[in-house]
Formats: structure tokens, C-alpha cells, sequence
């Protein structure tokens, strides 16, 4: 590995500065889990890395509003945080489930929520659970802070529209006490391999139906995706195998899925139409 | 060379069969153990490989002035340039057919092309990446029954080494693929299969697998002043020695090859793999040069071998097997490495455990364009296990017979000729069939599932011979003080050599094991030893150690004779070394040398009055759990029983029995090279998934029988590879016995199970 330049602004300004021009060999690092790994495969060679870890002051906390209709990540917040947070396991238990079978705990003490995020390996667990509890990402950049939905930052394979001077500094989850949540890793290969399939469903259920389901999809496609028409399609839907059928077709439809070392589309698909069933139905009938 | 007959005593209860903890453990935990990984020396140079893209062709343009052109960099080197140094820069163990760089021609994609050298690593990493190759590209065979019978030819003559005579006839041989074909014929198999009630036949495939061992294969060489030391993690410095030296033309002390401890080999650090390279690059350069290989890097280095396998039986009215016929094809990439060896060894017990009349045995070794072949924790005996013990299960369920039972039937018993036609002796396969049967409750019916989940179980049996005749010398060095050292070429990668030689040597000694120091292999100070493989250090090394042992008393003996000391005076040997000297000084100095018998097996009918030194045995019992909608599978309990004789370190053992179980659980679940015309797709830990923690069954059984080797120390036997043996054929059974769905391909995946299902329906008891 080329030797480069590590520096830890500890303020916004600093780290803007630090960030200046368009070299893409400058750029911020979290917990650095992912890129040491591209960084090693020379797949990235960078001249100077910008940490954010003294950023943790402001960036690191986990609050939730006095109302109790948000909560706030930190972007710097470890995974491990998160995973032995009492607020998170009590308002979105779906988070602390999902750390079970996230990378080890090696990288979980290491690895941050926005690190996460810019990454956009489409196989990463976290993502598709932020889009479907409908987080927004709060991003700084030197012409002012902005707040889009978790789905708008991904663009494909390993892309994101962030800008080069961008700085993630929270996600927000709205909360709503009668949603349901659960996110699927299917792994076709050992325990700690990545997900052939990631599937994040979160919905509301009055009176035995389905409300305002978000669905997500990730792994087997590019990024992580809504399936959009399949919401639609659950939304006022009662969960019963004949519903199931018809939600797993048309989640299959939907899909933009392909082959890859982890098994064949069509084996893929068929892994959505049964778990995407089993998640929706499982939720359901959760008290 | 005469074999030796030994006896050996009742088995003491002293130093032998204590389970005492690692001598190297705290050493290790406290990450103060030695690996050439992180060895340095002054003024050593990093050098990074080149690698060919394209799985063959010729080389037309090799440019590499951009490289030398980077800052630092201090060599750029090609085959030209090795050849300044090593004239016929070809290696090998059984043929001389790999050259140190590509020579005018590249034959898998990965192979190295052209080497740079700098002061730091990572500058010749980047300058690596500057070197551009132009090609013209070839045709290439990647399948080993194509490449058998296909018009391209990955090498254009054999080129077998001198050193063994039995490839003799293979020399110069021109237009084939065929490195080795061994065969077999005993009694009269066509006749047999004539007269069968029934006759069986499938065709199975086993996938190329790594080795992935935790430390990348690494060596440093340094030469200097006429003379060469390697530090290199190898598994058999002596061998390394003669063929460094042969490359060279130099006498054998010139060459010196020092192993320290390894982080694993399993059969990846056999032969010559970096060594070659460094040593060719450390005279040109002058100054010691270093090689150490990332992790992806290792998938173009050594694999083990794919492998298509043919088996019929015919098999009588009342159930007995009497025919077997087995053809097998190596896929041994491009250059031969030790896959000829494996071809001979796996190939004479390819028709399994059983005693059969008349067995046909072919097995082939076949160049492809892929990563050379080698060997890989059971020498190839876990791929024909797969196709005879599937084979052998399905035949007992057309013929509605009971696993078990059929197994019982036909079962090779001591005392009863081997296919090879050497008697059985000392291979308690009909105990490890018992305990398996017993551990797996075979007696219980199983709780089978309902609904969505099903349940089955499966048995599995094998066994393997171990590389012959291969030698072991060993030496013990009493000091003056009462302290003893121990001087063996046997190399501790992990499985606790150390360990157990040192209780070997203590018994015979009466010393504490803990207080013995071994001498870690440096070809300047340790005798010869031909290798840490095939499950043979415990049955050789402990032999010649035990053997030092008893010469070292008996010199302890003469001297307290020629002082006068009465017999059994118990005066401790450093007190007699101290009366004779007068002083605290000399030594005592005992030598251990082991070859066993052998009889080469004839060339046209594989026959051998005496084909192994021993038999490694394992069986295996799996049961799983299948979501029948998905074929996602869990492999929930897994029995692994080993004939390993009598146990020097019981601890030490099971931890090595289930260590080799759960790498056969990778093979036989996960792991797979994948290839797409000639190229790896998934060369990397993220996507050439080995078992974790968590693939672990939540019943994990690993024992060994009550068994004794008569001529091994103190009643032992090699162990390193007999639960590697049986695991897939248990968990493919299990699956077949749950689903009533045969694979006859590894790996088993759940996509596979969810096709298999999908094409033959649920509850069938289709047996095609």
C-alpha cells in the first residue's frame, strides 16, 4: 500500500478545508472497515484520507426528539453502538436484530453509520433497513446542510450522487409506535458470507390488513431498491398464501435481479418470492 | 533400501497419551511465535508478481521499461534474466515442467510473468501494475475429460523428473494431455459384470478447492558468498534443499533452507512454490529478496484437484459387490506438480473400503489451463470417496437393503487383500463404521420433519494409503546439563508436531515432554526429512525419533559401562557425561533412521505385495435439515470417526480431527473455484467462502477407535487426513436420505438441492 496522508479535522470547517478540489484521492473516512479492503486491492489509492472521528463530539450521539417521533444517528456512531443502544432496541428493534447477523465484531466496533451509507456496496444490511423505516440523510457541504430520503443518495453499483465536499452527519428515523419491521439476509454459502438477498419490509397492520408497506430489496440488485409496485400492490392487502403468492410474483417482476457467484437469477428470485412471503407474514402476525 | 521390521513395547503410561497443552501455545497466543511473515532482513528487497490475464498463450511482447522507470525500483525481471543465473529454470517434484517465470508462453491465467524488485513493497506493487504483456492468444482446455481426448496440448512433450523411475516410460511423450495414467486390474471384472444379478453406474465431479491457509505462502531468500539460505514456510525443507541445489548445480550444503513455525499448509506448501523465484532473484540482485503473497494471489499458486469419476458395480443376488470398475480424471491444471502422485495414490483405493474380487481401476492426471493441482489434506482420497460412497449408498437403496447393513456386508476386514492385492493390517475400518453407526443412534428411527422442513441422515466410509517410501531421519542432542534437544525436519504448521514428538522422545528419555526443545527444521542442523504431508510425521518422524531415543540410552548405557557405573545405578546421564569430562561438557548424541517397506506396484496391473505403510481410515455420519421450498439445508449434526492407532496427545488429536472435518465441510458445502473460459471469477475471501464459527453443526462429534499400528510409535498412526475423507459422501447421503434427491456433483449447495427437487419432485425415491 502507498503511503498517504491520515489527517483528524476535529470541525466541520477543518475538514471542508481539508476536502478542497476534486482530487477523488481525497476523500473522508469513517471507520475505514471498506476502504482498507479497496485500499489493499488497490481498487482505491488515496493521497490523503480525512478522518471524522474527532467529529464524534457532534456527530456521534443517538437522541431521540422529546416527542418521541424521531430519532437521531450521528453519523460517526459505531455500529456497536447502535447495536447495545436501550433507546434503538426499544423503538426500532428491527436495527439491533439486524447487527445479529451484520460482518463480526470486529468491524460492528469500528464500522459508522455514514461510512455505511457512502459505501453503497449493495450487499450492505444497514441500507435497505434505513430506506424502508423512511430515514432521511442530513448532509453538510460548505454551500449549506440538505435532507433527502435514504433511497435518493444511491445511484448503482458501489455509487452514490454525494458530492465530493459532502459530509454525512445524521440519519433521522421517523417513529411510529404500530410499525412492523424485519430485515431477511439470506446467505446461499457459509454464515459470514455477504447476503445473496437483503429484504427490509416495514408496514402497519389495522384490522388484518396491510398499511403502508415499504419494501426493499437489496444484494441481489445493483442498490438497494423499493419495490415500489409491490407496495402498492400489499397496501390494504390482508396476509393470507393466496396475497403472499401474488406479492412474491410481483416482487419478482419488479426486480431487476441478476447472476452472480451466490447463485443463479432465477434462484434468486425464487429465494425473494418465498422469503419476501415468510417476512410479510411473519410481520403480520407479530403482537 | 532394506525396510525394517520393529516391535514395539505395550504402550507406557508416561509422556505418550497425556493430553498436555501445545509447547509453542503461550508463544502464540502472545504473538511472539516466528513466521517468515514477518521476518526482515538488512537490506532485503520486496518483489511483486506479474501475472498473465489470459489462460494461454504465447508471449509476443513483454514490456517492462515503464516499471523500471518508477522511483525505487531496483530490478525488473523476466525468464531472460533468470536464466542468467539458473540455466534450465524448470521445477517440479514428479515432472520438470514449471518454469520460474513464463517461458515464451503462458498456460493459466495467474501465472507469474515477470517479477519487480524494490526496497519497499508497495512501490513494487505499483511498478508491477505499470508491466503490460501482449499475447497471442491460444485455445485452451479447462475440463479435465476434454482436455483427455483434445487436440490442444497444454505442454508439448513430457518432461518427467529422473528421480523417479516409474515415470520413466513417460518421458519425451508428445501430443497428449495425459501426464499419468495409473491403472489397475484385479481378477476379472468384465466376466464379473456379466455374471452380476445387477449392475450399477454413475458419474460424479468434485469442484477445485483451496487450501486457505491463514498465513500466504512466503519465502525470503538470501545469497551470498557462493552460498544460499531460504527462509521459507514450506513443508518440506529438505526437499526444497535437493531441488534448489539440482536448479542451481550446487552441492547440497550450499543450500540451506530454515522453516519456522506456519499459519497452515495442508498440502499448499509442498515441493518448490516461491522458492525457485527468490532464490534465482536473490543472485542476480545480490541482496536477499523477499516474496509474500496476498491472499487472492494464493488461488494462482496450488489448488486441489476437480475431478470426474466413472464408477460401476456389479453386485450378486444376496448383496455382495463383485465387480467394481472406476475410471478418474485429475484436473491438474498446468503443470504437474504432485498431482501424478495423487493420481497413483487415490487412484488404488478408488473403488473404496470393501473387498471385491474384481476391480478395473483408471485413473488419469490431466494438464488443463487452470491453476496447477497438488495436494490437499487426504491426497485426493476425499474426491474418489465422494463418487464410491454415493455410488455404494445409492446401490444399498435400489436394492432396499439398509445402509449400514449393505456397508457390514461388504466390508474390507484385516486379513483380506486390498484391491492392490496387499493384505489389510492394522485399519480398524469395521470399528469406524461401528462407532459412527453408534454415535449416529443408526438403531433410533429419525424425527424425519414435516411440512416445509425435512430430516435425514447418512453414513459414509473410506480410506486412503500414504505416500511410499518416503524417509525419516531424527536426532537427539543430550547437553551436559540433563537438558535435551530435539533435531527433526518435521515442519509444526498448526497440527502439534512439536508437541507430539517431544512426548515421544520424553517416553523413551524419561524426561517431561515440556522440558524437550525442538529444533525447528534448518537443513544446516536437522537431518532429512521428506516432507509434513500425507498424515505420515507421526508414523515416520515419531518412528525415527523413538528410534534416536533408544540409540541415545544406548549410548547413556556404554558410557556408564566404560565408567564403571553399575548397571541401573539411575545415575542421571549428565552426571555421567560430567564424570567423563570432568566438567560441565560434551554430549550424547542419538540417531533415528526410518524408511518402511514398500513394493512399487506393477506398472500394468497396480498389483503390491506391500502398496502403504499404513491405512489412514475415517467414516463419517451427518444428519440435516432441508426447507424443501428453497433447498436451503443445515447440516445439524456431524459425526467424524478416524482409525488414527493409539493416541499420542488425545487433545491435540481431536482438535485435529475436527479441524480437518470442518474443512471438508467447506469443500463439501461452500467452497468452489469458479471458472468462466479459463478465468477465476471469485478469487477472493469475499466471494470463496470457508466456513466460519457459525457453520459449525450444533452437534459436532470427533473421536477415534480403540486401535493399535503395530510398527507405528508406540502403536500410532498418522491422523492429519482421515476425517477429511468421508464428510461429503455422509452429508450428500443425508440429503438424498431426507429429499429422496441424489447430487452427484459437489458442492452441495442449496440452489443444487432446490433443482434437484424442482426436477424430480418431492418424496420420490428416485435413485437415477
Amino acid at each position: 500500500m502507498r503511503p498517504f496522508d491520515l489527517v483528524e479535522p476535529a470541525t466541520l470547517e477543518e475538514a471542508f478545508h481539508l476536502l478542497e478540489g476534486d482530487d477523488p484521492a481525497v476523500r473522508p473516512i469513517g471507520g475505514g472497515t471498506a476502504l482498507m479492503l479497496m485500499m489493499k486491492e488497490q481498487v482505491f489509492r488515496p493521497v490523503r484520507l480525512v478522518s471524522l472521528r474527532h467529529l464524534a463530539p457532534q456527530f456521534g450521539a443517538i437522541s431521540i426528539d422529546a416527542d418521541h417521533r424521531m430519532i437521531r444517528f450521528g453519523a460517526t456512531t459505531s455500529f456497536s453502538e447502535l447495536e447495545h443502544s436501550a433507546v434503538v432496541a426499544r423503538h426500532l428493534p428491527v436495527v439491533v436484530r439486524t447487527m445479529r447477523t451484520l460482518a463480526n465484531v470486529r468491524v460492528r466496533n469500528v464500522a459508522t453509520l455514514g461510512g455505511n451509507l457512502a459505501h453503497a456496496d449493495p450487499h450492505l444490511d444497514l441500507p435497505p433497513v434505513w430506506i424502508a423505516l423512511g430515514a432521511q440523510i442530513v448532509i453538510e457541504n460548505p454551500a449549506g446542510p440538505r435532507i433527502v430520503p435514504a433511497e435518493d443518495i444511491f445511484e448503482g453499483y458501489y455509487e452514490t450522487n454525494l458530492r465530493h465536499d459532502d459530509i454525512i452527519r445524521e440519519i433521522r428515523v421517523p417513529l411510529n409506535a404500530s410499525q412492523r419491521a424485519s430485515y431477511v439476509k439470506i446467505t446461499t454459502r457459509s454464515a459470514h458470507d455477504w447476503p445473496a438477498l437483503g429484504i427490509a419490509v416495514r408496514l402497519e397492520m389495522k384490522d388484518g390488513l396491510a398499511h403502508h408497506p415499504r419494501i426493499v430489496l437489496s444484494a441481489a440488485t445493483n442498490k438497494p431498491t423499493r419495490l415500489v409496485r409491490t407496495e402498492a400492490l400489499a397496501h390494504g392487502q390482508p396476509i393470507t398464501p393466496a396475497s403472499l403468492r401474488e406479492l412474491g410474483e410481483a416482487a419478482v417482476s419488479e426486480a431487476d435481479i441478476a447472476s452472480d457467484s451466490r447463485g443463479s437469477a432465477d434462484y434468486k428470485k425464487h429465494l425473494l418470492r418465498v422469503h419476501l412471503g415468510r417476512a410479510l407474514h411473519a410481520l403480520a402476525l407479530e403482537e | 533400501m532394506a525396510s525394517q521390521t520393529l516391535t514395539t513395547p505395550a504402550m507406557p503410561a508416561g509422556q505418550v497419551g497425556r493430553s498436555i497443552p501445545r509447547l509453542e501455545a503461550a508463544a502464540k497466543v502472545t504473538g511472539r511465535a516466528e513466521y517468515v511473515h514477518n521476518m526482515s532482513l538488512p537490506g532485503m528487497l520486496h518483489g511483486k508478481i506479474f501475472r498473465s490475464v489470459i489462460p494461454h498463450g504465447k508471449i509476443k511482447h513483454l514490456d517492462l521499461d515503464a516499471a523500471r522507470a518508477v522511483e525505487g525500483v531496483f530490478l525488473v525481471a523476466a525468464i531472460d534474466d533468470i536464466r542468467k543465473v539458473i540455466a534450465h529454470p524448470y521445477y517440479g517434484p514428479a515432472f520438470h515442467d514449471q518454469p520460474i517465470l513464463a517461458d515464451g508462453k503462458v498456460r493459466y491465467a495467474g501465472e507469474p510473468v515477470a517479477v519487480v524488485l524494490a526496497d519497499e513493497a508497495h512501490i513494487a506493487e505499483e511498478a508491477a501494475g505499470l508491466i503490460s504483456a501482449e499475447y497471442e492468444e491460444l485455445p485452451g482446455v479447462y475440463d479435465e475429460v476434454e482436455a483427455h481426448g483434445a487436440q490442444v496440448f497444454v505442454h508439448d512433450e513430457l518432461k518427467p523428473a529422473a528421480t523417479f523411475p516409474d515415470l520413466a516410460h513417460l518421458l519425451g511423450r508428445r501430443d497428449t494431455n495425459v501426464a499419468l495414467d495409473f491403472q489397475l486390474r484385479r481378477g476379472d471384472a468384465d466376466a464379473a459384470f456379466a455374471a452380476a444379478e445387477h449392475v450399477f453406474e454413475h458419474h460424479f465431479r468434485t469442484q477445485p478447492t483451496m487450501h486457505t491457509p491463514l498465513e500466504p505462502f512466503v519465502s525470503i531468500a538470501d545469497a551470498s558468498g557462493g552460498s544460499l539460505t531460504l527462509h521459507t514456510a514450506s513443508q518440506n525443507p529438505s526437499f526444497v534443499r535437493i531441488e534448489i541445489a539440482r536448479l542451481l548445480g550446487w552441492p547440497e550444503n550450499r543450500v540451506r533452507v530454515k522453516v519456522p513455525y506456519l499459519g497452515g499448509g495442508f498440502g499448499g506448501k509442498l515441493y518448490i512454490k516461491l522458492e525457485a523465484l527468490v532464490t534465482a532473484l536473490s543472485l542476480i540482485a545480490r541482496r536477499p529478496v523477499k516474496i509474500s503473497l496476498t491472499m487472492q494471489e494464493q488461488f494462482f499458486m496450488v489448488m486441489r484437484h476437480a475431478a470426474t469419476i466413472r464408477i460401476k458395480s456389479g453386485v450378486d443376488k444376496s448383496g455382495r459387490i463383485t465387480a467394481r470398475s472406476c475410471e478418474v480424471w485429475w484436473n491438474g491444471g498446468a503443470y504437474a506438480d504432485i498431482g501424478p502422485r495423487v493420481t497413483q495414490k487415490a487412484g488404488f483405493t478408488a473403488a473404496g473400503p470393501y473387498d471385491i474380487d474384481n476391480v478395473e481401476l483408471n485413473s488419469y492426471a490431466v494438464y488443463t489451463n487452470r491453476t496447477p493441482a497438488g495436494a490437499l489434506r487426504g491426497f485426493g482420497a476425499p474426491q474418489t470417496c465422494w463418487a464410491y460412497e454415493t455410488h455404494t449408498d445409492m446401490i444399498a437403496a435400489k436394492l432396499g437393503i439398509d445402509q449400514l447393513a449393505f456397508r457390514r456386508m461388504n466390508l474390507l476386514h484385516d486379513g483380506r487383500p486390498q484391491a492392490t492385492g496387499t493384505i489389510l493390517r492394522d485399519a480398524a475400518i469395521d470399528k469406524v463404521l461401528d462407532r459412527v453407526a453408534e454415535r449416529m443412534n443408526w438403531g433410533t428411527p429419525l424425527e424425519r420433519g414435516t411440512g416445509r422442513i425435512r430430516r435425514g441422515r447418512g453414513i459414509a466410509i473410506g480410506f486412503k494409503g500414504i505416500t511410499a517410501p518416503t524417509t525419516s531421519v531424527a536426532m537427539i542432542n543430550l547437553y551436559a546439563d540433563g537438558s535435551c534437544g530435539l533435531y527433526i525436519g518435521t515442519v509444526d504448521m498448526g497440527q502439534g508436531s512439536d508437541t507430539c514428538m517431544a512426548q515421544i522422545a520424553a517416553e523413551v528419555l524419561n524426561l517431561d515432554a515440556e522440558s524437550i526443545k525442538v529444533i525447528h527444521p534448518d537443513t544446516d542442523v536437522t537431518p532429512y526429512d521428506m516432507g509434513t504431508l500425507g498424515s505420515r510425521s507421526t508414523f515416520h518422524m515419531g518412528t525415527a525419533v523413538r528410534l534416536a531415543a533408544l540409540d541415545a540410552n544406548q549410548k547413556i548405557a556404554a558410557l556408564a559401562e566404560e565408567l564403571g557405573v553399575p548397571p541401573n545405578s539411575n545415575l542421571p546421564f549428565s552426571e555421567l557425561l560430567r564424570r567423563k569430562y570432568r566438567m560441565q561438557a560434551g554430549n550424547i548424541i542419538g540417531i533415528g533412521s526410518f524408511i518402511p517397506g514398500y513394493d512399487k506396484p506393477d506398472q500394468e496391473t497396480g498389483q503390491s505385495a506391500n502398496v502403504t505403510p499404513f491405512w489412514g481410515v475415517g467414516g463419517s455420519g451427518a444428519e440435516v435439515e432441508i426447507d424443501i421450498e428453497t433447498g436451503e439445508f443445515k447440516v445439524t449434526k456431524l459425526v467424524n470417526v478416524a482409525d488414527v492407532g493409539a493416541a499420542i496427545n488425545p487433545k491435540l488429536l481431536a482438535a485435529q480431527l475436527s479441524g480437518a472435518a470442518i474443512m471438508q465441510l467447506g469443500f463439501t458445502t461452500s467452497e468452489n473455484m469458479l471458472y468462466r473460459d479459463g478465468q477465476l471469477t471469485n478469487g477472493s475471501f469475499a466471494d470463496y467462502k470457508i466456513p466460519c464459527l457459525l457453520d459449525m453443526p450444533a452437534v459436532f462429534i470427533n473421536e477415534f477407535v480403540e486401535s493399535r499400528q503395530h510398527d507405528g510409535p508406540f502403536g500410532a498412526k498418522g491422523a492429519g487426513e482421515s476425517t477429511t475423507i468421508a464428510v461429503s459422501p455422509a452429508i450428500g447421503n443425508a440429503i438424498a436420505d431426507a429429499i429422496g434427491v441424489r447430487l452427484m456433483d459437489l458442492p452441495l449447495t442449496a440452489e443444487a438441492i432446490h433443482g434437484a427437487i424442482l426436477a424430480a419432485g418431492i418424496g420420490g425415491d428416485d435413485e437415477h
